[in-house]
């Protein structure tokens, strides 16, 4: 999050550079611009003075290994390789073909890109007349094999690695076969490289191409002829971008040209095939070698350096006596091409080998020295270094071979980067011999100080100051966000956030409860006691009295055993099922009407059952349109203007400030920076609240904004139990879960810290583990590296709200279904553990229903809470069980396990297939 | 949530660009001074002064005077480090900029060669007089360094993020940071041995950024993150518990000792007195080098949490919404002794057997027994004022002891000297103001209790930390009043001539707290001309807050709260002004 809200900043100076390398770059890419949203990768980064850490990051690590010795008759006493991680950027093409394929009807795209690299294609359809949503699932049987749906709007298919190479470079590519009589206006797609995370989009925006030829509404379509050569000129177009976003900036230039396009008849489809230029990070191994020989006839040590560095290869360098690694220039005679520098070093060119690849050098020192030296500098006035560090060679043997390569053993993923462009100030030498952090540091700011100094240099050389003033301040404040950005990185990543808390928050509760029974209710977790029913599935809407279907099952669902039921989201929606809201003060819709949904929020209560409103406030459809035709307006008592939507969305031309979150494709984002926003969804909030009488919330697609806003919210209408759906997707390797899946929980638990602790959030970890878990038989996996649950219940079990299912994962959408005939360990496992399960409606109502009854009278009869305590008894391959409050005890899996009765009396509560309960008497 | 700040300050671009006119004699002059100077050095330095003189003139165009004496804070040039950036030109954006009454009128040869000697004088007089006049806007701004700068082991915590935070304050325009320095980190094994690597090693990073540091001396220990006290005066502590804190019930208070023993043998034969000026000794020798150029102040740390009081509220519950009142700390042998002996030299030896016995107890409001009761309670008797005129004056002359210390051994060095006290401001609209009575402070409705103690920091000369500058009354329970008692305390220092470095109590993330920082700092008679922030870490480099910062560092170098907009204030003041007309013109 802190990255991301940082990052905008770091792009735009990219651009802002007049380095004349940047120039040459761009007139390669004409005439197509890619834009990147990506920490790692950095385009044209290389250019970028402020950012030396991204450009050029060189790890050393040293394993021995033989060298080449050019003379046999002296004693080797040291030779090492230092293995040299250079990143670099490489150019190549994206593709687009678009064909006919076997007969008139069938087409085909293909989309390839000539990178190494794990490609996947993410994309969507725009179908016919579909005005809400230019991002739609395409028809089953357009989708590749292989691809995985991605909420309800993408598909996201690798590409293939194909075997078949043109001009010896590798090729990825996705073919995709559809019909063209499907209705289908436009597929749009992004490309997305797993390795580095990054997306690739077309100027800015989704790339697009039209099946159908009607109104194109920007510049982002592919293989239109008209938007060839529509490059607006690379500097007259970033001039203009100033403190406003890039992607801003963007779209209302390419606003511009969309504007002016005219709606064309239907023409047949044509083909076409386009290349466009692709610049990425990656990385290049070289490696020095350095061998330190003895020459027995004189006390004179020879040094003998040798890399496949490519170009011009400078080794700064010098000797010193002690250990204490203070520089100091040796007697001569020196190499050829060797000047000295600052009387502190000496520089030296190393010579182009003999068979023309690579460079080598040969130093010849006197005795009486400890060791060598040196840090290289390339060509481009890079620094590299040892782990941050000069390397250094030992001169004398006394500790052996083995012992002096491991003094400084690299661990192999230290990166260390010096940069250059203050190379020619003279104080690098001065500083490498000190902190060479410090050194690092320092250039740093000199390099802003150096900035400062070429924009008063250009003042009085009569340039425009204006512009270059705010420029120079602009990456002075760039500066220090990235620097900010860093420090909270580190402090934050150092303090533990979240286990030892919520150990401590449990273990208060448990005293506190101990002391006397009160409950404390927060809006994060209710009682503590919750038990959660999804009142409704995917079809829930289709017999347009829902409403009053669950008002008749009201009783029955309060036996059960549930104290909360989450009602679907009950405003007037552009999609049946409802996360599609227009008015959010009409709510009558698909489900029923206000006045029933009125009743039925008081026959729950009745029952004494608490209810949740389903609310999104991500996004919401227009009314009208914008005078572009974009739909962005909005009508109702909420009748905001485009200023409410978020304005990198280029889909929605909206004029808020960017998104504080991912978007959603298929609505206008909601900017919730602006006041007056928010001012009228906290006044709908209380109106939900006092008017309908919901008692909380289930909050749609928060990845879509910051918590703290959610915070405000929750503040403003005091809900009794709220939780989020904070959906990303787990870290997959090879088409296997990652055993840890921390990163994904912090995310989580990020959103639910950002909300203050007032929402809880759907442990889309757990169940994503559980999937895992019970599928492939995996059950080890149920346990994380310090023997806790590993999913948001382990880290901050009183906001996690486990489930295994809901309408998007299973019902009729199964965007990622729970192993088919399993539910019932999963449930086994989420009644018994702490955090406040939710089960869904479909399997309420199915054949499980006694089952899942046994196990709700069972949490609710041994007051099994959110903030219980689990202790994992067994997690192996096919078996998983452990003891919570020492009063259940579970096991899923087939695998055997029983508890022993020791201090406890065990008694087997309920059995099912392939999981046991129990228990204590 | 950045962008809100760029969005909200686009409309202002216009105004930039509105003057080409200004903007041209500025290059003129420019290019004059380029042609008049002759060596290439000055030259650049010259020009690079005219960026800063350009710089500060939009940031503070009100308050640049373009005297020798406002130059030098403008001093952009710390040569040895090569590191240039002005302290005074905080990052600044699109802010209004109106040039209107601002002209450039100054020739700009001398003003810029001025700049560039009075940099030098002013180094002069620095380095002589250690004391360093208001900067162009009036106040130095600080940052604390984490508690746990340096771990008990003596190594830099997150030194990289460390090193990243202070280049960021740098390149904002902030003036120094603020180190925490502990005794249990430094003396941590036996007594008279010091260990100070790792805060040499921060002092080190902090000069070569070019930045300031203050030194927090910490006879303390701190629960979380936990820093305990030196192990050898804990175990001291084992057999010798009266050198702790002690309430009525006996509990100890062990995380400074108790201000009785300042003068007895407790540890191994010296006082604490002894201890910390030894400690203070070492300091000294070791950072003699930093002393006066990198480290500019030294804060004594007073009692519990660095502040002069008794740790009465230890056992008060943070959590609940209307804290208690505390209790009294004089229960420990010592505290007991001199209470006996204090009320039988003045006649009344029955007072003396123990504190006041109809106390309400840490959790409990006034209301509750006798003592503090709003009309008629024990405070306002006659053995009221006896035992608090007693239990405040032990305070008082704990903290004119260790002040005195401090002051004799920094005299000789050009460091500030400075001591903090606590913000006691729950239960401050109650007569009795029962929770500063427990703390040491007898300020009751009858009288004020912080004379006394701004007499004593002004017989020291030294300064006076006050926190809690960030507390608005409104986030606080209907008896409690940070800002009535902010405002008691800062008269008290006006009133005896103390100088007033600010505090915030924690980095907020509400914006109104900032603006109260502001207002606080910005009120005319108080000698406020410094404010430390609290603190750097997670939370203050965080996304939430950070930005709020920068906007409020940026705001601090335009001095007042709005100067930049004070010509569009006229106008909207013309506006409205003619609009009430137009309204009385309607309504006759």
């Amino acid at each position: 999050m802190p990255t991301i809200a940082l990052e905008p900043l770091l792009h735009r100076k990219i651009i802002r550079q007049t380095n004349p390398r940047f120039q040459t770059e761009l007139r390669k890419i004409k005439p197509f611009s890619l834009s990147y949203r990506s920490n790692q990768l950095n385009v044209c980064g290389s250019f970028s003075i402020f950012k030396p850490r991204k450009f050029l990051a060189v790890s050393a690590c040293s394993n021995s290994s033989t060298v080449t010795r050019p003379s046999e008759s002296t004693e080797i006493i040291y030779s090492e390789t230092f293995q040299l991680k250079l990143r670099e950027t490489v150019e190549g093409k994206i593709f687009i073909r678009l064909d006919k394929g076997k007969n008139e009807d069938n087409w085909q795209l293909t989309v390839g890109c000539s990178l190494p690299g794990k490609w996947l294609l993410h994309w969507g359809v725009h179908y016919l007349g579909d005005v809400g949503s230019e991002w739609d699932q395409p028809p089953i049987k357009m989708r590749p094999p292989g691809s995985i749906a991605i909420k309800d709007y993408a598909i996201e298919t690798p590409l293939k690695k194909m075997d078949a190479t043109e001009g010896g470079y590798c090729l990825h590519e996705v073919k995709i076969d559809f019909d063209c009589n499907s209705k289908i206006a436009a597929i749009n797609f992004v490309l997305k490289d797993e390795e580095t995370g990054s997306w690739y989009q077309h100027r800015g925006r989704d790339f697009k191409v039209l099946l159908v030829d009607y109104l194109c509404d920007g510049g982002n379509v592919v293989g239109a002829k008209k938007s060839f050569g529509l490059w607006q000129g690379a500097l007259g177009q970033l001039s203009n971008m100033f403190l406003k976003t890039e992607a801003h900036q963007r779209t209302s230039i390419d606003n511009k040209k969309g504007s002016a396009e005219t709606i064309q008849p239907n023409k047949p489809l044509e083909g076409f095939y386009e290349e466009l230029s692709v610049v990425k990070e990656i990385v290049v191994d070289n490696s020095i070698s350095v061998s330190v020989r003895k020459c027995p006839e004189t006390t004179n040590t020879l040094v003998y350096f040798e890399t496949d560095l490519p170009g011009d290869v400078v080794l700064h360098w010098g000797v010193c006596r002690d250990n204490n690694k203070q520089w100091e220039i040796p007697e001569g005679p020196y190499p050829p091409d060797t000047e000295v520098f600052k009387s502190k070093a000496l520089r030296t060119r190393l010579q182009t080998k003999e068979n023309g690849c690579g460079v080598r050098g040969l130093f010849t020192l006197n005795g009486g020295l400890e060791g060598f030296l040196f840090v290289l500098k390339l060509n481009d006035n890079t620094w590299l270094k040892c782990m941050g560090n000069d390397f250094f060679i030992p001169l004398v043997s006394s500790g052996g071979l083995s012992a002096l390569s491991g003094e400084h053993q690299c661990e192999g993923k230290g990166t260390m980067i010096s940069l250059g462009f203050n190379s020619g100030s003279g104080d690098v030498g001065e500083t490498m011999t000190k902190d060479n952090q410090g050194a690092s540091h320092t250039s740093h700011t000199d390099g802003i100080i150096k900035d400062i100094r070429n924009l008063v240099t250009d003042i009085s050389s009569g340039k425009t100051w204006k512009t270059k003033s705010k420029a120079a301040q602009e990456s002075i404040l760039r500066e220090i966000e990235k620097l900010a950005a860093e420090a909270y990185s580190i402090f934050r990543g150092s303090s533990p956030t979240f286990s030892q808390e919520a150990v401590s928050e449990a273990e208060a509760i448990s005293e506190t409860q101990a002391m006397k029974p009160t409950v404390k209710i927060s809006t994060g977790t209710g009682s503590g006691f919750e038990i959660l029913c999804q009142g409704f599935n995917w079809e829930s809407h289709k017999s347009g009295r829902w409403y009053m279907e669950l008002h008749e099952k009201a009783r029955d669902l309060s036996s059960v055993g549930f104290t909360i039921i989450w009602l679907p989201p009950p405003t007037e929606s552009v999609s049946p099922e409802g996360y599609m809201p227009k008015d959010l003060y009409n709510l009558n819709s698909r489900y029923g009407t206000v006045d029933e949904l009125k009743n039925v929020v008081k026959r729950f209560h009745e029952v004494g059952m608490k209810v949740l409103g389903d609310v999104v406030l991500n996004h919401r459809c227009a009314h009208y349109q914008n005078q572009n035709g974009v739909w962005n307006i909005f009508g109702g008592r909420l009748n905001w203007d485009d200023r409410a939507v978020v304005a990198d969305d280029p889909h929605f031309q909206g004029r808020g400030n960017k998104s504080s979150g991912d978007s959603f494709h298929a609505a206008p984002n909601i900017d919730h920076s602006q006041e007056f926003v928010r001012r009228d969804l906290k006044e709908w909030l209380r109106w939900l609240r006092d008017d309908i009488g919901y008692d909380g919330w289930r909050l749609d697609f928060v990845r879509g904004f910051w918590g703290g806003y959610v915070k405000d919210y929750l503040e403003a209408s005091e809900p009794y139990f709220t939780v989020g759906e904070y959906w990303d997707s787990l870290s997959y390797k090879y088409g296997e879960m990652d055993y840890n899946q921390d990163a994904h929980r912090q995310r989580i638990i990020d959103w639910i810290n950002a909300t203050g602790g007032t929402a809880g959030a759907f442990d889309v970890t757990t169940k994503g583990i559980l999937h895992s878990a019970l599928e492939r038989r995996e059950y080890w996996r149920l346990s994380d590296g310090k023997g806790k649950p590993p999913g948001v219940l382990g880290w901050w079990p009183s906001r996690a709200v486990t489930f295994i299912e809901n309408h998007d994962t299973g019902s009729t959408q199964g965007h990622w279904r729970f192993p088919r005939g399993k539910e019932m360990q999963g449930y086994a496992y989420i009644l018994t553990h702490p955090g406040t399960p939710a089960v869904f409606y479909d399997h309420i109502f199915s054949n499980y229903q006694s089952e899942i009854r046994t196990l709700v009278s069972l949490r609710n009869r041994k007051k099994i809470h959110c903030r219980s305590n689990v202790k994992i008894a067994k997690a192996e391959r096919d078996v998983y069980a452990a003891i919570i409050d020492d009063k259940v005890t579970m096991k899923i899996g087939p695998g055997y396990y029983e508890p022993t009765n020791g201090s406890h009396q065990w008694s087997l509560a309920i059995e099912g297939r392939d999981y046991k309960v129990w228990e204590a008497l | 949530m950045l962008s809100a700040t760029h969005g909200a300050d686009e409309s202002n671009g216009q105004r930039y660009n509105r003057n080409p006119a200004v903007a041209d004699s500025l290059l003129d002059v420019t290019q004059l001074c380029g042609s008049s100077t002759t060596q290439h050095l000055p030259r650049v330095l010259v020009v690079l002064g005219l960026y800063l003189i350009m710089e500060a003139s939009v940031i503070g165009a009100y308050q640049v005077k373009f005297g020798t004496n406002d130059y030098r804070d403008l001093g952009f040039c710390n040569l040895r480090n090569k590191v240039c950036i002005p302290p005074r030109t905080r990052i600044c954006f699109n802010q209004s900029k109106n040039w209107r009454n601002f002209g450039i009128q100054f020739s700009l040869k001398d003003s810029q060669t001025e700049a560039v000697r009075s940099e030098e004088v002013s180094r002069d007089t620095l380095s002589s007089s250690g004391e360093r006049s208001k900067s162009v806007d009036g106040i130095e701004l600080f940052v604390g360094l984490p508690l746990d700068a340096v771990s008990e082991c003596n190594t830099v915590n997150h030194v990289r993020a460390i090193a990243a935070g202070l280049k960021a304050l740098k390149l904002m325009g902030v003036d120094g940071v603020e180190l925490p320095v502990w005794w249990g980190v430094v003396e941590k094994d036996s007594m008279g041995q010091y260990e100070w690597s790792g805060y040499r090693a921060i002092a080190e990073l902090v000069e070569k950024m070019g930045l300031k540091m203050h030194v927090l001396f910490c006879f303390h220990a701190n629960r979380e993150p936990k820093i305990p006290l030196p192990n050898w005066v804990s175990q001291i502590g084992e057999t010798l518990p009266s050198i702790f804190f002690a309430d009525r019930l006996g509990q100890q208070y062990k995380e400074c000792l108790s201000l009785a023993v300042d003068d007895l043998p407790v540890l191994n034969g010296k006082t604490p007195i002894q201890v910390y000026q030894e400690f203070c000794n070492s300091f000294k020798s070791a950072f003699a080098h930093f002393m006066g150029s990198t480290i500019t102040g030294i804060t004594m740390g007073l009692g519990p949490d660095g502040e002069l009081r008794y740790p009465s509220d230890h056992r008060v519950a943070k959590s609940s919404k209307t804290p208690g009142v505390g209790e009294f700390q004089c229960y420990d042998n010592n505290m007991l002794c001199h209470l006996k002996r204090h009320a039988e030299t003045t006649g009344n030896p029955l007072w003396g057997l123990s504190g006041p016995h109809d106390v309400p107890s840490y959790n409990q409001p006034p209301t509750v027994n006798n003592f503090f009761k709003e009309q008629g309670g024990s405070w306002e008797t006659p053995y009221g004022d006896f035992f608090l005129s007693w239990y405040s004056s032990q305070l008082i002359s704990h903290g004119d002891r260790l002040i005195s210390l401090a002051s004799s051994i920094f005299s000789d060095k050009t460091v500030t000297v400075s001591g903090k006290l606590p913000l006691v401001h729950s239960w401050y609209k109650a007569r009795s103001h029962p929770s500063e009575l427990t703390a040491g402070f007898y300020n009751t409705a009858n009288r004020d209790g912080y004379e006394a103690v701004a007499q004593m920091f002004a017989r020291n000369s030294c300064r006076m930390i006050l926190p809690g500058m960030d507390l608005l009354d409104a986030h606080h329970p209907s008896g409690s009043s940070p800002q009535s008692l902010l405002e008691q305390m800062k008269a008290a220092c006006v009133k005896y001539g103390v100088r007033v470095s600010g505090q915030n109590t924690s980095v907020s993330q509400v914006p109104s707290c900032f603006q109260q920082i502001k207002r606080n700092l910005s009120e005319g008679n108080v000698a406020v001309d410094l404010f430390s922030y609290q603190r750097m870490g997670a939370d203050f480099f965080s996304p939430k807050h950070f930005p709020l910062f920068t906007e409020f560092v940026r705001g601090l170098g335009q001095g007042d709260l709005h100067s930049d907009d004070i010509p569009v204030e006229e106008v909207k003041s013309v506006h409205t002004g003619s609009e009430a007309q137009k309204d009385l013109v309607q309504s006759a």
